[in-house]
């Protein structure tokens, strides 16, 4: 899968482009922490980012404080760039007390209803219709801006996916989708698999990008190993939406397991290892010292500082408390029934 | 005041409340320019135009999923799913979306919607235009369950629906849809939510129903001279525990009546809750009267479903119960 990579000159400062680099450097490095907290036993689960980080920082850049963002559980670096507090983020993934859902749901699967933000579902494309639904709540009041969503490749086999961008050409919503295509829904390739690898079938053999054109608009196949491309062309989307939805297909690899509870080596060779050309990290590094914004003294500087950052962010959230256990009954109904009332004595 | 059907009063509800708030949005199945097939939206798009009342392509995940959505972003959204039956493809959005959002979130979301649907027999529909699957819904957490069993709760209780602050999924009875009128006020009004009507009072035994089934059990009560409380639920889950307790705690017997089937029902349910909270008062066993435990067959469904000599059977056996 041949992607051409277009970098022109970013519309973004400098020092946004630095900032954008390191909190994908913090993603990176999160991710590996927040593994290992997984492995100690902090986490019951975790979901891995690595491979994704460009299409994170570039969704994160180009949403508008107009927009709407209905994310899936692997955009966190998204939140991060967005600006979210990282109390909130990381009160979130380690269930902690302070975690506006009250540890209810898994790791990464936020609610920020107040920053414009989705309740992330696991049910792969649970959300698309949802986002297609709010899409239209912001046609009906006129107001600015668009919606953006995102899911994964398994994601465009489900029925939730095609029913959402039926909707959304038929009501041509301010509405734009974006597939992380990382090649694999679990042990699944997304397109048919190169000789040798597994015998698996594929998730499906007609290009993503090109399912938009059935529903009556347009899909684009971009680079999701560069952050600024992602920017770029996911921000000209939104722009447009008020015209029709778009389709976007980020391509990437998905360089760690599925979650905690897979073991890639079963069914693939990894065709991008850490540090590798194709890994977004040296991506992007290569793009930024080209523009002259990053040199290696920089990134060592950046390395170190996020480093000690990163640890002490892990540190601190997996050793912060629990929600308290008389909570758990709570926010069923806006009125408990009588069950739920009684139901409150039973918990010891 | 005006007499009308159960069709009318809801098309009624709708449109009072279409008219004091217009972030209420319809959506579904030929709910536009046909008023759908029942005629319950009728109208409705002539008077508040298609971004309020949206004809959907044929998709039930779609329709629903579009209802969470716009009631997620501020709106209220009013779905239609055009026979219950069909329901199923959108049960992920249901189970895993629309009712579980407010607990998931801790009230980060809230979701107020009214997925309305015709359900259960009385046109002839066989396997798949006649089915009462109230169960599904009840043994979600997070549902509101609500069926009406006569035009005036009919309107009163979609109205209530819609003030409410979670979603709520709204059984229409179709055989009673235009089996009966009723006098129902023009204006606003509302009928209280997880409250039970009791239709009747009698000191024999307490008859526990709800929906399709009300006028068949007053019917049969009142020609068999049957001396006892009929209960109308209202509100399935969460439904009226003191209504049905206080009743059967003077009564001593209970028979519960649902068009659905038996097996791992509503009406398991409520025979558990009387049994764990009241089996000192009970001087009989609590029997269920039911559909058969099948599929809703087309040429014999009258045979299918309950009827007053079922009914009759059961009550005669607690009364005489030593």
């Amino acid at each position: 899968m041949e992607v051409e990579i277009m970098i022109e000159e970013a519309d973004i400062s400098n020092e946004k482009v630095l900032e954008a680099y390191r909190n994908l450097v913090m993603e990176r490095m999160l991710d590996k922490k927040m593994l290992n907290a997984s492995r100690q036993g902090f986490l019951p689960f975790y979901i891995p980012l690595m491979g994704h980080e460009a299409i994170h920082i570039g969704i994160g850049l180009a949403l508008r404080n107009i927009d709407y963002f209905y994310p899936y559980y692997r955009d966190f670096g998204a939140l991060v760039q967005l600006g979210i507090p990282m109390d909130m983020i990381m009160s979130q993934v380690f269930s902690n007390a302070s975690d506006n859902e009250l540890g209810r749901d898994m790791p990464d699967h936020v609610s920020f209803k107040k920053y414009n933000i989705g309740a992330v579902i696991t049910p792969v494309a649970g959300h698309l219709m949802s986002a297609a639904g709010i899409a239209y709540a912001k046609k009906y009041r006129k107001s600015d801006g668009a919606v953006l969503t995102t899911f994964g490749d398994g994601a465009t086999s489900t029925p939730d996916f095609h029913v959402a961008m039926n909707f959304a050409g038929v009501y041509d919503l301010p509405m734009v989708f974006l597939c992380e295509n990382n090649g694999f829904a679990i042990s699944v390739p997304t397109y048919p698999n190169e000789e040798g690898q597994s015998d698996a079938y594929e998730e499906t053999r007609g290009p993503i990008y090109k399912k938009a054109e059935a529903y009556g608009f347009e899909g684009i196949r971009i680079d999701g190993t560069s952050f600024l491309e992602v920017y770029k062309q996911t921000r000209k989307a939104l722009e447009n939406a008020s015209n029709g939805p778009v389709l976007i297909e980020a391509m990437t690899y998905r360089m760690g397991p599925h979650s905690t509870a897979d073991d890639p080596n079963k069914y693939r060779k990894d065709e991008v290892p850490e540090g590798s050309d194709k890994d977004p990290l040296i991506v992007n590094q290569k793009i930024l010292k080209d523009m002259g914004i990053l040199t290696e003294k920089k990134i060592q500087d950046i390395n170190n500082e996020i480093d000690d950052l990163t640890s002490k962010l892990v540190d601190k959230y997996e050793k912060a408390p629990k929600p308290d256990k008389k909570t758990i009954l709570d926010n069923l109904y806006e009125t408990d029934p009588w069950y739920i009332t009684e139901e409150r004595g039973d918990i010891e | 005041m005006t007499t009308m059907t159960m069709v009318k009063a809801l098309n009624s509800a709708l449109d009072n409340a279409m008219e004091r708030d217009d972030s209420i949005i319809l959506m579904g199945e030929d709910v536009g320019v046909d008023g759908g097939v029942f005629r319950v939206t009728d109208g409705l798009l002539a008077k508040y135009g298609k971004e309020r009342v949206l004809d959907t392509p044929l998709a039930e995940l779609g329709i629903v999923g579009f209802g969470i959505g716009m009631s997620m972003a501020g709106l209220k959204a009013i779905p239609e799913i055009q026979f219950q039956d069909f329901i199923y493809t959108a049960m992920d959005q249901i189970i895993n979306q629309m009712a579980k959002l407010r607990y998931r979130t801790n009230g980060d979301y809230t979701l107020p919607m009214v997925l309305r649907t015709p359900y259960a027999g009385g046109v002839h529909g066989g396997p798949y235009h006649s089915q009462a699957g109230e169960a599904y819904f009840a043994h979600t957490q997070g549902l509101t369950v609500v069926t009406p069993s006569n035009p005036y709760d009919a309107k009163g209780l979609l109205l209530s629906s819609i003030e409410l602050n979670d979603p709520v999924i709204f059984l229409e009875p179709k055989r009673l849809y235009y089996a009966t009128k009723g006098d129902v006020p023009d204006d606003y009004y509302t009928v209280d939510l997880r409250k039970a009507n009791i239709l009747k009072e009698g000191d024999d035994l307490t008859i526990i129903t709800y929906g399709p089934t009300v006028p068949l059990v007053m019917d049969t009560v009142n020609k068999n001279n049957v001396n006892a409380d009929v209960i109308d639920l209202r509100t399935i889950n969460p439904f009226d525990v003191d209504a049905i307790l206080n009743s059967v705690k003077k009564t001593s017997r209970a028979v519960i009546v649902t068009e659905s089937p038996r097996l791992f029902g509503v009406s398991a349910e409520i025979s558990a809750t009387i049994a764990e909270r009241a089996i000192d008062y009970l001087a009989a066993p609590i029997l269920r009267v039911s559909s058969l435990d099948i599929p809703v067959p087309f040429a014999l469904e009258d045979y299918y479903v309950p009827n007053e000599q079922k009914i009759m059977k059961a009550i005669n056996k607690v009364l005489q119960y030593r």
